[in-house]
């Protein structure tokens, strides 16, 4: 039993939602996120100060599960400095791989990804892993220049 | 002669497909006894027909037995007028009824209803919307650190604007009991209909709608060992020609003209639509398994059960009680310090343990209490003090894993 939990709880989650990424109020952020999961209670804020093209910086406070807190300190962690579009893309890494879209030996996924694989065991906590991820992808998408077909 | 609790389990299936399972969230929904599931299943083999409808045999039968409920129903809560009783969906539509098609008329701007800090959402939100469509207010009665409701606040709450108090028998959340006889005596004191939330306590607790003097009752099926999507509402007989239909349909009318609709009398005016006939006749199996049970006995082994599992918590250590009310029926909220309900509930489940971790659809509630979500044990009366053992022995393992 403890075995499969070990999975899911991996050093590199514990380690994250111990000392979360970025974890403080930012009152004055140009942007805030609601990522809410009104089943569980989950609530989390995530402030973000971006240009046109660009995070500079990522916050996040709030209440929440081990693997909500550590995936939403990991998306802080990884967006930081990227650009919106680099930012999506992650977004969009991040949750093929929890929804088995994209396997765990591609090259793509960070170690802060694969940490999350134990997930795939523990269907009922698909949500809290992807919870602040599906929020964010909804804001960059909404801020991504619009493409020509 | 009543069942006995020792052997109680083996008349619920599925601890037989599940034998492993401790089941410990009875507040959300109680396990079905063989009874219930093979009456409905006989019903839909051997009596399928649709109510007030055919003229043959099979339609009259299903007829009798599905009227026959609102009679069990009486005897279960000490009503004497089975049409007092109206079926519904749940006690969630109970509550919207009685919302939309009694209370919504009679509110004015400047009015206000009363509900209590504790609710369940179910017994919230449909005051608080028609509290917004009407201009009137809701007032709260606070609840204190230890989980009851501070009275002496609801003297000052209730006035000549106040339209209505809803209050819950039993918190879904904390396991208060509250005292509803001296809730209803206040508000009638000033002539204010009461609505009690007895998701928790019918068929659990006793309760005489007729002799406590209650204007409203809303319970669901599925919470008293009865099938799912069956809920009552009681009403008052002095009520019942002021609740008007919810929704429309066939089946709740006397005469339909192009323009204009007369409607049968409560409660055939809110049963538009064919009802789930199979669900209602399986709560009056429901009904008829309580009647088998030594109420006093079952209590008294689901109240020993919550003592026995909060006196282990607590020489645990570490442990904190979301709430610790005097009168509390079989329901424990608690957390684990720094471990997030969410993973506690996930440990549990690695053991097939079944509890519930959230907010128990009472943000507000716990919000004024300060807890964002707690861990729930709610006991029924197939829990042994086995399942206490071992769910306390995965806690303290789950303090160790997260150490």
């Amino acid at each position: 039993m403890k075995g499969e939990l070990k999975k899911l709880y991996t050093e590199i989650i514990k380690a994250h939602n111990d000392a979360p990424f970025h974890f403080r109020k930012i009152g004055d952020a140009p942007h805030t996120i609601k990522a809410y999961n009104p089943i569980c209670g989950d609530r989390f804020e995530i402030f973000v100060d971006s240009s046109s093209t660009k995070i500079n910086a990522l916050h996040f406070h709030g209440f929440g599960c081990a693997i909500s807190k550590a995936s939403t300190s990991v998306l802080t962690r990884s967006m930081e400095g990227k650009s919106l579009e680099e930012a999506l893309e992650l977004c969009n890494n991040f949750l093929d791989f929890i929804n088995k879209e994209i396997q765990p030996e591609t090259s793509i996924l960070s170690d802060d990804f694969l940490a999350f694989s134990g997930v795939h065991d523990f269907s009922e906590r698909y949500d809290c892993a992807t919870l602040s991820w599906r929020e964010m992808k909804k804001f960059l998408e909404s801020r991504q220049p619009k493409h020509e077909n | 002669m009543a069942l006995s609790l020792k052997s109680i389990k083996s008349h619920f299936p599925i601890f037989t497909h599940r034998p492993e399972l401790i089941y410990l969230d009875n507040a959300a929904t109680s396990q079905k006894p063989r009874s219930v599931i093979q009456t409905i299943t006989d019903f839909y083999e051997k009596e399928n027909a649709n109510v007030h409808r055919g003229l043959y045999e099979l339609s009259a039968d299903a007829t009798q037995r599905y009227e026959g409920v609102r009679k069990k129903i009486c005897n279960l809560m000490g009503a004497s007028i089975p049409d007092t009783i109206a079926f519904t969906k749940g006690a969630t539509e109970s509550i919207n009824i009685v919302a939309q098609g009694f209370l919504k008329k009679n509110l004015h701007k400047g009015d206000n209803v009363v509900v209590s800090a504790m609710e369940h959402h179910a017994n919230l939100i449909p005051w608080q919307q028609v509290c917004k469509q009407t201009g009137s207010s809701l007032e709260i009665i606070p609840v204190d650190d230890r989980g009851e409701l501070v009275l002496e606040a609801m003297h000052n709450l209730l006035n000549n604007r106040t339209k209505l108090v809803a209050v819950t028998h039993i918190s879904n959340v904390l396991g208060t009991i509250n005292p509803i006889e001296e809730i209803i005596s206040l508000a009638h004191k000033k002539n204010i209909p009461v609505l009690v939330d007895a998701a928790q306590s019918v068929g659990h607790y006793p309760l005489s709608v007729e002799r406590m003097n209650l204007d409203f009752l809303v319970f669901s099926a599925h919470k008293m060992f009865g099938p799912l999507g069956t809920g009552v509402l009681y009403c008052n007989e002095k009520f019942t020609r002021q609740v008007d239909p919810f929704i429309y349909g066939g089946g709740s009318i006397k005469n339909v003209e192009f323009t204009h609709t007369e409607f049968l009398d409560y409660p055939y005016n809110l049963e538009a639509g064919t009802p789930n006939i199979a669900g209602v006749i399986g709560l009056g199996a429901a009904i008829d398994f309580i009647h088998q049970l030594d109420l006093n006995e079952t209590t008294n082994h689901t109240s020993n059960l919550r003592n026995y599992f909060k006196e282990r918590l607590r020489s645990s250590g570490n442990f904190k009680f979301v709430g610790n009310p005097e009168n509390s029926g079989s329901i424990v909220s608690f957390n684990a310090d720094n471990i997030h309900p969410h993973d506690v509930a996930s440990f549990l489940a690695h053991e097939h343990i079944a509890v519930r971790a959230g907010h128990h659809c009472a943000q507000p509630l716990l919000e004024s209490m300060g807890v964002p979500a707690t861990v729930r044990a709610s006991f029924s009366i197939y829990n042994t003090r086995d399942d206490v053992d071992k769910t306390i022995e995965a806690l303290v393992e789950l303090k160790k894993f997260w150490s």
